[in-house]
């Protein structure tokens, strides 16, 4: 019975995967196991999973990275400005400016000791005005991109089988390198990782780099999936979903513990949240408010580990 | 000679509010030449206006960042006060103006309990709140654009009193409030405590969760009362009222002088910050520059502000 409790304890997002995927069968035994809403689980999957896996690395050294956004937005219609000129490969301004903005984030964080809530949201807002002001207003739809997720076969997500190698070399990063330890070593105790001769400011600038590369990279299978467009209007969803998914996986936001293979267990689990709440016949506005109420229960998931911490 | 230090030493002391007020006196002087019409009756009006609900906001953020923590649903909440009225007014008249503050009070609550009483970092607490406070802002508006004809309800914001909208009275009164509270009361003193130290100041008696509730239920009442008055300002609105605020906001509280890492700082500087930011704003606006261009200008101030504001040598590592 005690190991029972432990194991439930110690895995509790699965338990509520497993939970909530046999709830809904129940509700909607035809419709949620429909390879409809099996393929539209499976792409917001990709599509949170791709957003999150990034952040995760800067979660996991304790700062915040709210860049995605930003890059999806301004990426996008750089991609539009250039593809009359190199054609397809203008889909690889995504990993460039991705990388550039992970990299100046994380100069400008770690030499200027600007909190990276505020600095990544700053950042944001301004690629958010540089869209605005490129785009005039409105979304630019670019074509030419579908054949990176054109399915080949019925039913088989091309999208899925590109995103499965960025999140395997994402978790290996974390879990078999030197950097991957030394990322849990700074977000566990910044002074004592400092004193052990790792060089903090050195790798904090890594994490917000690869942060901004892997949102890059995975941007280059998102940006067909979702479309062949990126928004001009900054939701507050679009920032907040990526970082449900990680904090309901389970790496705390105060860092140090956690990683890529608990965010994907988080999208996945959002992704079902999310579309079996679509399944019902309530009105989208009420499903929005109810979305709202997950977010919050995920953040308190999220919470239970940082009892006795002294929080700002 | 003596004279001379003590004007040295007062000035160093004073260090932060004479460059915001020289930089306030620099921004009016480029202004007034490049546009002559800044500083006319209409130009003077027109920056009041974008001024005073702004620093009503801004005026409960202070308190949220003085204390070190961070309040996202602000600006949700300005939105939420501002419809609940536009949407209600002809259902429940002019009482509609408590419950919306008593709403946003409700979620500044929500808010407090969960940094201090869940340990919740104050920044996804915040915007987890803010996306609830969306999606109710979206349920009873129904995304659909109100306009507001209660001519009683208007006039609390822009009856002329002596040549000035009574909005800026208002805003007045509530910083005069605000200076007082963080200047003159255990309450101000207390939040600049656990601003400077957390623990520390649990360790010398303070309530520390109690005290951070009522901080963060504090924004949320100044931002109900200024989504009150906006719509009252404004005369109509939609759920895509105010998405744009949230940078030039904290941007005037850090450019007040009022650090993002607590315990300095307070609503008494954020008069000048506010004055900065929004003038800025309503001048830029009169030279035709749009609000996309405005975005870029204020993102990039912000983080130089956060990076100037910032006391080095008290902080040896940001999160």
């Amino acid at each position: 019975m005690k190991t029972l409790i432990g194991m439930i304890k110690n895995n509790f997002v699965l338990m509520v995967l497993i939970l909530l995927v046999v709830v809904f069968i129940c509700a909607y035994p035809k419709k949620f196991l429909s390879p409809v809403n099996i393929s539209s689980i499976v792409r917001q999957f990709i599509r949170l999973s791709l957003f999150a896996l990034g952040p995760t690395f800067v979660v996991v050294i304790g700062s915040m990275d709210l860049t995605y956004v930003g890059i999806w937005m301004l990426g996008g219609i750089l991609v539009w400005y250039v593809s009359s000129w190199i054609g397809p490969f203008a889909i690889l301004i995504y990993p460039i400016l991705g990388f550039v903005t992970g990299l100046l984030v994380g100069v400008i964080q770690v030499k200027a000791k600007i909190p990276s809530f505020i600095l990544t949201l700053s950042i944001t807002v301004t690629y958010w005005g540089l869209t605005a002001w490129l785009s005039g207003g409105y979304p630019r739809r670019v074509k030419g991109f579908g054949f990176i997720t054109a399915s080949l076969l019925p039913y088989l997500p091309v999208a899925l089988l590109w995103a499965i190698p960025i999140m395997i070399v994402a978790v290996f990063i974390m879990k078999r390198t030197r950097i991957g330890t030394y990322f849990y070593a700074i977000g566990s105790n910044e002074e004592g990782a400092e004193l052990s001769g790792i060089d903090v400011e050195k790798y904090k600038i890594l994490a917000f780099t690869l942060s901004g590369l892997f949102t890059g990279i995975g941007l280059i299978i998102l940006f067909p999936l979702l479309g062949g467009s990126a928004p001009t209007e900054l939701k507050l969803g679009s920032i907040v979903d990526p970082l449900i998914a990680i904090v309901l996986g389970g790496t705390p936001l105060v860092g140090g513990s956690g990683g890529p293979e608990r965010t994907l267990l988080g999208a996945l689990t959002f992704a079902v949240i999310q579309r079996g709440l679509s399944l019902t016949f309530w009105k989208p506005e009420l499903i929005q408010l109810l979305l709202g109420l997950v977010v919050l229960g995920a953040i308190l998931v999220g919470a239970r580990k940082l009892k006795g911490m002294v929080i700002t | 000679m003596k004279n001379f230090t003590k004007l040295r030493d007062w000035s160093r002391k004073n260090a932060t509010v004479i460059t915001s007020l020289a930089v306030t006196i620099i921004i009016i002087i480029i202004f007034q030449i490049i546009n002559p019409s800044f500083l006319s009756h209409e130009g003077i009006r027109a920056s009041i206006y974008a001024m005073s609900y702004f620093l009503i906001v801004a005026c409960g953020l202070t308190f949220v960042i003085m204390m070190g923590s961070f309040d996202f649903s602000v600006v949700s909440l300005l939105k939420l006060a501002a419809l609940f009225c536009v949407v209600f007014i002809d259902r429940y008249g002019l009482f509609v103006i408590p419950l919306a503050i008593l709403l946003t009070t409700g979620f500044g609550f929500l808010n407090g309990l969960l940094v201090a009483r869940f340990n919740v970092p104050s920044f996804m607490a915040t915007l987890g709140v803010s996306i609830i406070v969306e999606g109710i802002a979206l349920y009873f508006s129904k995304g659909r654009l109100f306009l507001m004809y209660n001519e009683q309800f208007r006039a609390l914001a822009i009856k002329s009193i002596a040549g000035l909208p009574a909005i800026f009275y208002w805003a007045m009164a509530i910083w005069f409030v605000s200076v007082f509270i963080a200047l003159c009361t255990p309450f101000g003193r207390r939040t600049y405590a656990i601003g400077s130290n957390l623990v520390a100041a649990g360790l010398s008696g303070v309530n520390v969760v109690r005290h951070r509730i009522l901080v963060f239920m504090l924004s949320g009442f100044y931002a109900g009362l200024a989504g009150v008055l906006y719509m009252g300002q404004l005369g109509g609105g939609s759920v895509r009222l105010g998405t744009d605020l949230a940078v030039p906001l904290f941007a005037s509280i850090i450019a007040g002088g009022t650090a993002l890492t607590g315990g300095t700082g307070g609503p008494h500087r954020t008069l000048l910050g506010v004055i900065i930011i929004t003038w800025t704003q309503t001048g830029l606006l009169m030279l035709a520059i749009g609000r996309d261009i405005q975005m870029v200008i204020f993102g990039i101030i912000a983080i130089a502000l956060a990076a100037a504001t910032v006391d080095r040598r008290r902080v040896k590592s940001v999160k």
